[in-house]
């Protein structure tokens, strides 16, 4: 009896030693979209970011409400000007490989992505950046090109992740980095097995192991998840929830996010060159009715702001579809009749064809004629996007200083709607350099404003994420991948 | 004839090469602008097709390929910068063992189901069979794998639905994975084989040998092996070895919904990402099983039936 007792309480003590302990794996699917050239490389086109976000750290990282928080950077400031940046970064960190975490890892890491020749699409995102110098061991200064109030919030983009001095070379495979996770063996079109990283700078996560799976075809994606063979499918459709949601084996998160789909008009051709016509295009949309209808409940109605719902930028504005308005606007414009558009449409976003739709709808009580024209999703991005006079479009989160300036400023390379506008530029630019909080969001609210009298962009709803996990997973954060803390996930 | 054919099997396969390569250059698109999709302007999309070689006109590519080809070289893949033969190689491996799966079930099953069909003609056992080798025929596959999936996976728990081992993993490990993509193939094959066999043995029991046996006294299950099968069976070859070949070039739609690392679902991948070097190595695989296949199928025919045997022997 008392050998029994023994063995027991021996147990329990072992058993509440193994909860402390990472435990159980968690396994989650990707789809392979950069097909079989799948890369660790953060900084590469085929960076797979389901692996690189648990396995490599950031200077900075959003916390749940998406301002800057402390990474591998734990403080930072700025000279009077906001045109040179001092970091002081985290000691005592370790990459996956042995090796410290120090400055010159740092300034390796962001050289690498603004080197012109790695030709890396997140060297955008931070081209600001002149110069990037190591003070000391943990302090590294970087030097802008101009004034610039929220760096640390760029520095949060998904994609600068820190890598190891002179690890570019063998990166894309190996994988090493400072984060939760480390890369056990790669295989983008298989499996990718990650193990705990016990000496990550917050502690040992709280799975043993991770499994990230590409699964291409998101119908299958879906039945894995409901065969319980993978525990996490990040951005299930509406139709697809009531499947999760009548059982006991899953949980869905709703998670509003920045993601957005829209319609643009070119700002640069008849007749969307008229101002007035461009506004009445978009004063005929029923937003709420497209939220419905479209994404069945699953979106934040959005006035053509290109800025997310939870984005401390972003502007509070109303736009009832206005017909009457739209009407009047057209008849000022020169069309009294409304106007014929052929609208090119893709199933590469399946809302696509079905946002088309409805707005076909809103539009002809105004008059104006919406020809729906299908087009290949195969070759869009090159044959339609930004080569026809109307056309759909579909953008994931970004900064609001990010997103203004990529998609809407005079010189920028994504411009999708050719839009020009000096006054929208002066306005982003007195944005960057103010250094008052206050100030600076009343001008992007100001940018935003100025959007929505002129665009050539209709972005009715931002997206609302559906996020299915299966009913084991614990501690997930109801955030965007982007600010997931991997490391807390557990799993019974 | 032989040889004949060998020839006319290898200008088969070389059509099919120029077809697709002509065919995946028609679309829309190359492999870098699939790769990069909106970041594909200005320098970052010359880059890419300098580092690809996808500046030269289309024929200097085709020719170059063609040349290596020939030689045994199937070259790199386009964004992998992988040997073709090495990440062919598993794929090839893992379609046969769904092929091979599919065929020890479902080539038994139905030539037994057949012959019981025809043999018990119009009685409940015959309606039974051929009604569901019907729905098994006209249901497509990919209704029947979702459902399979939802029966087996979701529901009862036995099996697990997708298929999420590597490509290049120890054939054991795809156990018990493979089994629901084998299980849909055998329907579907079953009931495209055991029809042509039930008809095929309805048609020979009526022939006059088969009446002249009866009426001279020939005990019936004696008729039934010794004259009936051997003869109706002949014509199933042929069904047969189409259908090894619909296998073995990759069940695309089944490789597809179950996420199988099989051939078919890798053609569709390398069509989309615009990689023509891996899409022709496959395109060329799958011409040649069809070409070799139907080859062995008619020699079999040949061999088994005196009569053709002759008849090519006079004309050679």
């Amino acid at each position: 009896m008392k050998t029994t007792l023994g063995v027991a309480s021996t147990l329990i003590i072992m058993a509440s030693i193994v909860v402390a302990e990472p435990s159980g794996t968690f396994r989650q699917a990707h789809e392979v979209g950069s097909g079989s050239g799948s890369s660790l490389d953060p900084i590469s086109k085929g960076r797979v970011f389901q692996i690189t976000e648990k396995v490599m750290s950031r200077l900075v990282r959003p916390d749940m409400e998406g301002r800057p928080s402390p990474d591998l950077a734990v403080s930072w400031s700025a000279n009077e000007d906001a045109t040179v940046w001092t970091l002081k970064l985290r000691e005592g960190v370790t990459f996956h490989d042995g090796s410290t975490f120090g400055s010159e890892d740092v300034v390796y890491s962001l050289e690498r992505v603004l080197d012109p020749e790695m030709d890396s699409p997140a060297r955008s995102a931070i081209a600001m950046i002149n110069t990037v110098e190591a003070i000391d061991e943990h302090t590294i200064q970087l030097t802008l090109d101009g004034s610039f109030a929220d760096l640390p919030l760029l520095l949060m983009d998904y994609r600068l992740r820190m890598i190891p001095e002179d690890a570019g070379d063998t990166i894309a495979t190996t994988g090493v980095g400072t984060g939760p996770f480390m890369v056990e063996s790669f295989d983008a079109e298989g499996t990718t097995k990650l193990v705990a990283n016990m000496d990550y700078f917050e502690g040992a996560p709280g799975v043993e192991k991770m499994e990230i799976i590409g699964i291409t075809d998101g119908q299958a994606r879906l039945q894995a998840l409901l065969g319980g063979q993978i525990d996490m499918e990040r951005g299930i459709t509406a139709q697809q929830r009531v499947m999760l949601a009548g059982s006991d084996n899953f949980k869905v998160q709703t998670i509003p996010t920045g993601n957005w789909r829209g319609l643009i008009f070119r700002t640069d051709v008849e007749p969307f060159n008229d101002v007035r016509v461009r506004k009445a295009l978009r004063m005929v949309a029923d937003r709420q009715a497209m939220v419905d209808l479209v994404m069945g409940g699953g979106a934040v109605v959005a006035c053509d702001s290109p800025v997310g719902p939870t984005d401390q930028y972003r502007a509070e504005m109303e736009c009832p579809q206005d017909i009457e308005g739209a009407k009047a606007l057209l008849a000022e414009a020169g069309f009294p009749d409304g106007l014929d558009i052929d609208l090119h449409v893709a199933t590469l976003e399946p809302t696509w064809p079905v946002l088309a739709e409805v707005y076909q709808k809103h539009a002809a009580e105004a008059g104006i004629r919406i020809n729906i024209v299908q087009v290949p999703s195969d070759g869009y991005w090159n044959e339609v996007w930004m080569q026809k006079d109307a056309v759909t479009t579909r953008w994931n989160e970004r900064p609001a200083d990010q997103a203004l300036n990529e998609i809407y400023l005079s010189t920028a390379k994504w411009n999708e709607s050719y839009y020009k506008d000096a006054d929208f530029d002066a306005i982003l630019s007195q944005a960057r350099s103010e250094l008052d909080f206050d100030a600076r969001r009343a001008l992007y609210v100001q940018a935003q404003e100025h959007l929505f009298d002129t665009a050539g962009t209709l972005i009715p709803y931002h997206v609302t994420r559906l996020v299915g996990t299966t009913a084991r997973v614990n501690n997930l954060d109801a955030v965007e991948n982007n600010a997931v803390r991997w490391n807390l996930i557990t799993v019974d | 004839m032989l040889l004949r054919r060998l020839g006319l099997g290898a200008i088969t396969v070389w059509l099919v090469s120029v077809i697709i390569f002509a065919g995946v250059e028609m679309l829309p698109g190359d492999a870098c602008t699939a790769f990069l999709e909106r970041e594909a302007k200005g320098k970052l999309l010359e880059n890419c097709r300098e580092d690809l070689g996808l500046n030269r006109s289309a024929l200097t590519r085709y020719v170059d390929w063609a040349g290596s080809a020939l030689q045994g070289d199937l070259g790199v893949s386009a964004n992998g910068q992988k040997q073709i033969s090495e990440l062919v190689g598993y794929r090839l491996r893992n379609t046969l063992l769904l092929a091979f799966g599919a065929m020890v079930v479902g080539i038994p099953l139905a030539l037994f189901l057949g012959v019981v069909a025809a043999l018990w003609r119009d009685r409940p056992v015959d309606i039974f069979v051929s009604t569901s080798a019907i729905f098994a025929m006209t249901i497509p596959e990919f209704v029947s794998a979702t459902l399979l999936i939802l029966v087996f996976s979701v529901w009862l728990g036995w099996v697990p639905g997708i298929v999420l081992t590597s490509a290049n993993a120890p054939l054991v490990e795809f156990f018990p994975e493979v089994l629901l993509p084998i299980g849909v193939l055998t329907l579907v094959m079953t009931a495209h084989i055991l029809r042509t066999v039930r008809s095929s043995v309805i048609e020979t029991l009526a022939s006059d040998y088969a009446q002249m046996a009866t009426l001279k006294g020939v005990p019936y299950w004696q008729i039934v092996f010794r004259h009936i099968l051997p003869n109706a069976l002949l014509p199933t070859i042929n069904v047969v070895a189409l259908t090894i070949a619909w296998l073995l070039g990759g069940v695309v739609v089944i490789e597809t919904v179950f996420n199988y690392p099989g051939l078919g679902r890798m053609m569709i991948d390398s069509i989309s990402d615009r990689d023509l070097p891996v899409t022709q190595a496959i395109a060329l695989i799958i011409a040649s099983v069809y070409v070799i296949v139907n080859l062995a199928a008619d020699i079999m025919t040949m061999l088994a039936n005196p009569r053709l045997r002759t008849v090519h022997l006079r004309q050679g």
